[in-house]
């Protein structure tokens, strides 16, 4: 590794943790309030600032990470999903910034930073080496589609962000009834699903620093009877298996809380060659995702939502509702330019067609009709408030899928974009 | 219902302007025309400015009711919905066209066992073809169409004969209200209010005691300049599954060939393909011992040619012209008048071109003359020194059929082989039968020379024998290249352009207007924008403050729902 590459993974961390210390920071600002001996809105504005400029501080550091590799690896850093979702996290962060400097409201950093975090959390997963790139990836649309691309995205996650302040911030989480009790139990759900990827993320990490690994050999049977063809290919599991790859045998098992085999092998339909690590990788995250929400919930003696909502206090909904369906407003039109119209373009140089129906292109389609819908629901149809917030929520779900899930369960023509 | 209602009512406003069926809000003072209304204090509903629509027309018929249901925002987006979800459904297995060569009624079982056999059934292995799928671009298409003109026009009508004065119920039942007392007289205040307003950028219109000032109204107009270029962008789409304007072809070019492109005009020649790979110092380290390799650059250096006469005619050569020369990449094809070869794949195996193998005496060895065979075209006479031979027949893909008699397997020149009629001098009138293979591996696995002896009850008198290796001509590689013409691709284009501008014209910048009027030195001010209220009421507050009024932004607010 070059030197250039070297100081750049060590800007990586700088910007992590100073993106840690950010979020503390506008935690104090917003809980704060309350503290004795002090004029709330004056606390909440000086911390605020603080946080403010740590956050920066850390996005500066972010952006060195990001010239440095690009120039210690010779192209620009968003080609695999190591790289995309560093890039994706900062860029997180610009959107911050840029509502933040049109609305000046701080308290949106406790939400948008946490998202950065987790997302750059996420890129570390993956393996972090500099790739050459193959020939459909040595184009200038590259940088050009994939930036814009992240940039219309990270608006959107702006966008959820401050829906999903909204909501914690309207939901009534004393009432019984009925319309209530299912807003409080999707907000539940929402704070489930940030706390699994999270609890992934840390059991990736914490059996990589373990050095953990047990490998299976997968005997696969295909071709016509008569002329069968049988192809064996070793998996190897960083996690311990519970659930082993469909008709495989151990090579070794590194035992694990007296583990010793997995519990059960992957159901036929699960037969490629990394669904069964992936399907267990899946279970440990709920083990530890469910591990982590209870000690949550135990902490908070109540509902998440519920324990977050006093935080919410005194804040504007309308302000809320307003920067949501802004960030979505300011995103939307880089969305479909970046997403949508350069890919078109560079599709059109690179395979020939400017549409090929490939899942990623799809899933971009379907980003882009969801938050059309949003708008038209929003301008023409009154849907303002709770509803939009909700919708805003869900987008970004979407958008997730497109830049993760898809790569992860659909493969197609931009499954080079992903490692693992 | 309601518009039976509505076609009963008294449309005449009471400062006297006639309004049509359908208006909410007076068109002239901005009144609200409905009795209820008028009683209640809610914020009003502003859009397209409270015009009539086509859309609530009294009565409809059968063209007013399509029109009707294709003007609905929410069937709109009923059908964006729809859309979606047939898109998600359509990405669970790949599609059949990601394939080259399958046959989807056996692949989708096979590899996905009944859920794919399923999904294969109810016909999502070409869901983006389907009637279904392409009935709901054409409804959106249509709704998009009838949508915006059901909007633009009243709403063009509104903001193009605006009056200044409106009714004090329109005011203070705005969004953005604001009302005080003002020290002075009435109209030198509202010249004074006009200069902040003009630094800002609005266009100031007042008419005494009344102010209406308005900017960025072309706003407005992005929705529907977007609707515009999504209806083109459609259209083209549409436009592609017609017959001739559209062609997708992968032809296959060996190095140093010149190869006809099937139903055009045009040749082109591969002059060489070049792969190369990335070294190992390249790699970064978890890759380097892998064996993986890493392609770096696939190249195919092309020539295209034209063909200028004789083109169709069998029995003459084509007269070709070259056209373009490009060195055709993955990110980088030829393009020579909308016609289109991009780098798809290759094949590094040689394939045999042509050998010239010379006729040599069995006994002594003399070599008696020589031959070019073209192992593709070859000729049907050929001469070498006194002898000739006549080409009796070919076999591209040699092999012996269950009762020992020569055929061709396959079509495909995997191994030639020739047999020759030979005439000449010490040879019987009726000539010497000899068969060929070029290929030394084939001479061998057929044995080629127990067949000669068989034909001709011994050991031929003559034989035929590549001399070196000059002598035999491969072509080292084959290029595979996407030929395509797709004709509606400027009006894709077009269409994206648009709808691009449209989007910025609507999202970043908002129609705001602001009115008010000053009655016995009360201050009555009223403003609308289509979005991002938070932006106006901070604009207002800051004008009120150069006219010495000093006004909290949140305290605009009047409530309501912010679009």
């Amino acid at each position: 590794m070059n030197d250039l590459l070297s100081i750049s993974s060590n800007m990586f961390v700088v910007a992590f943790f100073l993106y840690c210390a950010a979020f503390i920071l506008f935690a104090v600002a917003l809980m704060g309030r309350r503290w004795s001996n002090r004029d709330p809105v004056a606390h909440s504005k000086k911390w605020g600032k603080i946080a403010f400029i740590g956050s920066a501080l850390g996005f500066i550091f972010h952006l060195i990470f990001f010239v440095t590799r690009w120039i210690g690896g010779g192209h620009i850093p968003v080609s695999n999903m190591y790289e995309f979702m560093s890039f994706l996290s900062m860029m997180v962060m610009f959107a911050f910034t840029v509502v933040y400097l049109i609305y000046r409201k701080t308290l949106l950093g406790l939400f948008a930073v946490p998202i950065s975090i987790i997302i750059m959390a996420y890129a570390a997963v993956f393996p972090q080496e500099v790739q050459p790139l193959i020939p459909s990836l040595q184009s200038y649309w590259l940088k050009i589609h994939v930036t814009l691309a992240a940039a219309g995205e990270s608006f959107f996650a702006i966008g959820f962000a401050a829906g999903f302040m909204y909501l914690i911030r309207t939901v009534d989480f004393k009432s019984k009834d009925k319309k209530a009790k299912r807003q409080q139990r999707w907000v539940e759900v929402v704070f489930f699903s940030v706390i699994l990827v999270i609890s992934f993320i840390a059991t990736v990490f914490i059996f990589r620093a373990a050095g953990y690994e047990s490998v299976f050999t997968q005997t696969k049977v295909t071709g016509q009877p008569g002329a069968e063809q049988t192809v064996t290919q070793t998996v190897s599991y960083k996690l311990p298996p519970i659930v082993g790859p469909y008709q495989s045998k151990v090579v070794s098992y590194e035992p694990f809380l007296g583990m010793t085999k997995p519990l059960f092998n992957a159901p036929s339909w699960m037969n490629g060659v990394n669904a069964g690590r992936k399907f267990n990788t899946i279970i440990w995250s709920f083990i530890t995702g469910i591990i982590l929400y209870a000690v949550l919930r135990l902490i908070a003696r109540k509902p998440l939502g519920r324990a977050a909502s006093p935080m919410m206090e005194g804040i504007d909904p309308d302000d809320l509702d307003e920067i949501s369906y802004r960030a979505i407003a300011i995103g939307f039109p880089v969305f479909t330019l970046g997403a949508l119209i350069f890919a078109m373009i560079w599709a059109e140089i690179a395979w020939g067609t400017f549409w090929s129906w490939d899942p990623k292109e799809v899933w971009a389609l379907i980003c882009w009709l969801f938050y059309s819908a949003y708008l038209h629901l929003r301008l023409s149809r009154g849907w303002q408030g709770g509803k939009s917030a909700w919708l805003s929520v869900i987008g970004f779900l979407v958008v997730m899928f497109t830049l993760v899930g898809v790569n992860l369960v659909i493969a197609g023509l931009h499954s080079y974009a992903g490692v693992d | 219902m309601l518009q039976k209602v509505i076609a009963f009512k008294n449309t005449k406003c009471e400062c006297g302007h006639q309004n049509p069926v359908g208006t909410v809000l007076c068109e002239s003072c901005g009144k609200p025309l409905d009795e209820e209304e008028q009683n209640s204090k809610e914020v009003l509903e502003m859009r397209y400015d409270g015009m009539a629509r086509r859309s609530q027309r009294a009565n409809p018929n059968i063209i007013d009711r399509i029109w009707n249901f294709f003007a609905s925002v929410k069937i709109a987006v009923y059908m964006i919905i729809l859309t979606l979800l047939g898109s998600m459904l359509g990405t669970i297995f790949p599609q059949e066209n990601t394939f080259l060569n399958i046959d989807p009624s056996t692949y989708y079982k096979e590899t996905y066992g009944t859920w794919g056999l399923i999904y294969y059934k109810l016909g999502l292995t070409h869901t983006y073809e389907s009637w279904w799928f392409i009935l709901l671009l054409v409804m959106i298409g249509a709704s998009l169409v009838i949508c915006s003109l059901d909007r633009v026009l009243p709403l063009y009508r509104a903001l193009s004969k605006q009056q200044i004065l409106k009714h004090m119920q329109f005011l203070t039942r705005q969004r953005v209200v604001y009302q005080g007392k003002i020290e002075g007289d009435a109209e030198e205040w509202v010249k004074q209010a006009a200069v902040p307003m003009k630094k800002k950028g609005y266009r100031v219109h007042t008419d005494g005691n009344a102010l209406l000032a308005e900017k960025y109204r072309f706003s407005r107009w992005g929705p529907y300049v977007i609707h515009i270029g999504l209806i083109i962008f459609l259209l083209a789409v549409l436009a592609r599954g017609l017959p001739g304007l559209k062609m997708d072809q992968h032809i296959a070019f060996p190095e140093g060939e010149i190869k006809h492109i099937p139903n055009t005009s045009y040749y082109l020649k591969n002059e060489k393909f070049t792969v190369e790979f990335y070294s190992e110092e390249d790699m970064p380290e978890e890759f380097r011992n892998q064996g993986k390799v890493l392609p770096k650059l696939f190249n195919t250096k092309a020539t295209l040619y034209h063909c200028t006469a004789d083109c169709d005619d069998p029995t003459k050569e084509p007269k070709l012209e070259a056209v373009a020369r490009h060195d055709i990449q993955v990110n980088d094809p030829l393009d020579y008048k909308g016609l289109k070869a991009y780098q798809f794949d290759y094949d590094l195996t040689p394939v045999l071109r042509s050998v010239s193998p010379s006729l040599v005496d069995a006994k002594t060895g003399k070599e008696l003359g020589k031959f070019k065979l073209d192992i593709k075209n070859p000729q049907r006479n050929y001469t070498a020194g006194d002898y000739s031979l006549e080409l009796k027949e070919k076999y591209n893909d040699f092999g012996l059929d269950e009762n020992g008699r020569p055929v061709t397997k396959t079509p495909n020149p995997n191994a030639p082989a020739f047999l020759f009629l030979i005439k000449g001098p010490n040879l019987p009138a009726s000539g010497m039968q000899y068969i060929y293979f070029p290929k030394q591996i084939d001479k061998e696995r057929f044995q080629q020379d127990a067949i000669n002896e068989k034909m001709n009850g011994g050991t031929p008198p003559l034989m035929l024998d590549v001399k070196g290796m000059e002598n035999v001509d491969f072509s080292m590689s084959t290029t595979y290249l996407n030929i395509r013409v797709d004709k509606v691709m400027p009006f894709i284009w077009v269409g994206a352009a648009i709808v691009m501008i449209g989007l910025v014209l609507g999202f970043y910048w908002q129609h705001r207007r602001i009115w008010l009027r000053i009655d016995d030195g009360v201050l009555t001010l009223g403003a609308h924008t289509n979005k991002n209220w938070f932006g106006i009421r901070r604009e207002i507050s800051a004008i009120l403050k150069k006219m010495n009024l000093d006004v909290d932004e949140k305290s605009l607010d009047n409530g309501g729902k912010h679009a």
